[in-house]
C-alpha cells in the first residue's frame, strides 16, 4: 500500500466531485474490461464511488485514494465476474477464437485482442488488464490483488503467450489483420 | 516492450463512462441515507471503550471474589456459633449428670 501522508485528504482541498472525474475513466475501464458489458461496468464503477464517498475520511491522499479505487474496482469485478458466470468459465487454450471474417484491419486487431483477454481467467484477466491498461508493474500488481509477486509475473507471462498465440492463429485466418513484426 | 504488447496497451487503453456518469455519482450520493460518522470507528476511541470494559470486569471480578469470601467468612461465624451452642448444651447435660450421680 502507498505510504499514508500525515494530512488527511480533505487536507488537500480535493472535493469528491473532482476526484469522481479525476477517476471516472480508470474506475470504468477496469470494470468494463474485466465484465465486458458496460451498463454493468457503469454500475459496477458508481458502486465504487459510492463507497469510496463513504469511506472518504479515510483517504490520506491522492496515492491512497488511487490505490483504494484500484483495488476495489479489480476486486468488486472479479467478484461479480465470478457471480454472474455470463459465460462459462473457459480456459484460453478452450476459447472460441473470434470471428476471422470480421477482422479486416489493423482497427479490427484491437477487438480480437479485447476478446482474446476477455476469455482469460479472471485471475489473469484482472493482471493483462492492470498491467497494460494500468501500466503497473508486477510488484504494485501483485499488492492489489494480494497474490505473490512471482505468481503475477509467471500468469502474465503465460497469458501473454496464449494471446500471441491465440491472435497469431486468428491472424492466419485473416489476412488484413496486421500484427506487426518483433 | 514488444510491438505485441503495445498492441495490448492499445487495444485496453482507458475508455471513458457515460458523459454524465460524474452527476449520476453524485445524485446517487446525495440520495444515499447519511452515514452517520460512529464516535467508535476512531480508533482511540475503541481502545479507550476497551480499556474501560476491561476495568469494569477486573473491578467486577475483585468484586466477586470479596464478596464470596465474606459469605464464607459468616459462614464460619456461623458455624463456629453452632458449634458453640451444641456444645454449652452438652456441658450442661453432662454437668447435671455428674450432679445426679454425686447426690
Amino acid at each position: 500500500m502507498p505510504r499514508r501522508t500525515a494530512a488527511p485528504l480533505a487536507a488537500g482541498g480535493l472535493d469528491f466531485a473532482s476526484l469522481v472525474r479525476q477517476h471516472q475513466s480508470m474506475v470504468f475501464s477496469i470494470a468494463w474490461h474485466l465484465l465486458r458489458d458496460r451498463a454493468v461496468a457503469e454500475e459496477l464503477a458508481q458502486d465504487v464511488f459510492l463507497s469510496l464517498h463513504q469511506h472518504l475520511a479515510e483517504m490520506e491522499s491522492p496515492e491512497h485514494v488511487l490505490y483504494w479505487l484500484r483495488r476495489v474496482t479489480t476486486n468488486r469485478a472479479l467478484d461479480e465476474a465470478r457471480r454472474r458466470q455470463r459465460r462459462p468459465m473457459v480456459s484460453l487454450e478452450s476459447a472460441p477464437e473470434p470471428v476471422a471474417v470480421t477482422l479486416t484491419g489493423d482497427p479490427m486487431l484491437g477487438t480480437a485482442l479485447r476478446k482474446l483477454v476477455a476469455a482469460l481467467p479472471e485471475k489473469s484477466r484482472a493482471i493483462v488488464v492492470l498491467r497494460y491498461q494500468e501500466d503497473l508493474d508486477p510488484t504494485e500488481i501483485a499488492r492489489v490483488l494480494a497474490i505473490p509477486v512471482g505468481t503475477v509475473k509467471s500468469q502474465l507471462q503465460r497469458a501473454l503467450a496464449l494471446l500471441r498465440e491465440k491472435l497469431t492463429r486468428v491472424a492466419g485466418q485473416a489476412p488484413g489483420l496486421s500484427l506487426g513484426k518483433e | 516492450m514488444t510491438p505485441f504488447e503495445d498492441e495490448l496497451r492499445s487495444a485496453l487503453r482507458r475508455r471513458e463512462p457515460s458523459p454524465d456518469f460524474t452527476e449520476r455519482v453524485l445524485a446517487r450520493v446525495a440520495a444515499a441515507p447519511v452515514r452517520r460518522a460512529s464516535g467508535v470507528s476512531q480508533p482511540w476511541i475503541r481502545w479507550v471503550a476497551a480499556m474501560a470494559a476491561t476495568l469494569v470486569l477486573a473491578a467486577g471480578g475483585l468484586e466477586y471474589r470479596h464478596y464470596q469470601g465474606e459469605r464464607a467468612k459468616s459462614q464460619v461465624l456461623l458455624a463456629v456459633r453452632i458449634a458453640g451452642s451444641k456444645l454449652a448444651k452438652a456441658q450442661r447435660k453432662v454437668q447435671m449428670l455428674s450432679h445426679r450421680s454425686s447426690s
